[in-house]
């Protein structure tokens, strides 16, 4: 099971609102290469890997995902924050408003929303393990994208630890991948 | 507690900080080959800041060094000091769930274990529960509830 703890996994504090910062960021919310589908299909995977280290890894890093939805969700809100009408149609989230108020949604940075679909398992541990080392790697090309749209310290702190995130993800999920190779006859 | 919170920064300001040499183009790490020692490995709020314990693996984007997390208010101090034991901690377990035969990193594991523990008590004391089966729970009223949460400034 899994218990709450009442902080994030690194410190958001973003100080000014920035609506068309906010409709990028919503991709790694809930867009293909987000933390939700990240999430997801780690821990849709380890149940199935076929030994301990899989098993513990998928545990530990899908968990991982799940305070980076987390982050990603407190960035959303507190750039939304205090937005007036005219600011959301500005940044083109008056199409957000209409459906969701100011409620988050997952959705990506066009507004099509989340979807299980996105998540990818194929029923071997070697194919779902490349999978994840490439959602790895979109993920961090996504969150390069991000950092080229702002200069604002608040906002890329956070994107920039998240980044760096995927690189260590990455490699723990190839040490896996290359231990099987070479492991399992 | 004041003085604790200074000692942690003293210690945490005092570590010298690597410089990626490898550039911008490392992040695949295809010859990376994971030989850690604990003591090539970051302290725990320099790793913390970077999002990796391990200097071998760091790859920095956009910015020209890692940015310092600048905490609003005393709250926050102290909460940095668990996060940055936290993930200390976290980073070795995903590290160690590959290599379960690493002694001295699970030793290492346990010593920011341990001093995570500590601060968690240490902010629980001062700020209210990080978790529901905290012992600062038991006090009246009722402390769970109370702001801020993790998304409020």
């Amino acid at each position: 099971m899994w218990a709450y703890q009442k902080r994030l996994q690194y410190p958001v504090n973003i100080r000014k609102k920035d609506l068309k910062m906010a409709k990028t960021i919503l991709t790694q919310y809930g867009g293909p290469a987000g933390e939700l589908a990240a999430a997801w299909q780690y821990l849709n995977q380890r149940y199935t890997m076929p030994d301990d280290r899989g098993k513990a890894l998928l545990t530990d890093i899908g968990s991982e995902e799940l305070a980076h939805v987390e982050i990603i969700s407190t960035m959303l809100y507190q750039l939304m924050k205090d937005a007036t009408i005219e600011e959301l149609k500005a940044a083109g989230l008056d199409t957000h408003y209409a459906q969701f108020g100011r409620d988050l949604f997952p959705t990506d940075a066009n507004g099509v929303p989340f979807t299980m679909a996105y998540i990818k398992t194929s029923g071997n541990p070697i194919s779902n393990l490349e999978s994840n080392m490439a959602a790895e790697q979109r993920a961090r090309d996504t969150y390069e994208h991000l950092m080229d749209l702002t200069n604002d310290p608040d906002i890329l702190g956070p994107l920039s630890f998240l980044r760096q995130r995927e690189i260590v993800h990455y490699q723990r999920f190839k040490e896996l991948r290359n231990y099987y190779l070479d492991n399992l006859k | 507690m004041d003085n604790k919170i200074m000692n942690f920064q003293n210690y945490f300001t005092n570590q010298p900080t690597t410089p990626n040499p490898v550039g911008n183009m490392n992040f695949n790490k295809c010859l990376y080959t994971p030989q850690e020692k604990p003591s090539d490995l970051y302290e725990a709020y320099q790793g913390f800041i970077r999002g990796n314990m391990s200097p071998g693996l760091y790859n920095q984007y956009k910015i020209s060094k890692p940015l310092d997390v600048e905490p609003l208010n005393e709250r926050e101090q102290l909460l940095i000091y668990v996060d940055a034991l936290t993930f200390a901690a976290h980073d070795l377990n995903l590290y160690l769930d590959n290599f379960p035969n690493d002694k001295a990193m699970i030793e290492l594991y346990n010593q920011y274990r341990i001093e995570a523990d500590r601060a968690i008590t240490q902010y629980e004391n001062n700020f209210g529960p990080l978790t529901v089966n905290s012992e600062a729970t038991n006090r009246y009223p009722w402390s769970w509830n109370e702001s801020p949460w993790p998304w409020e400034m």
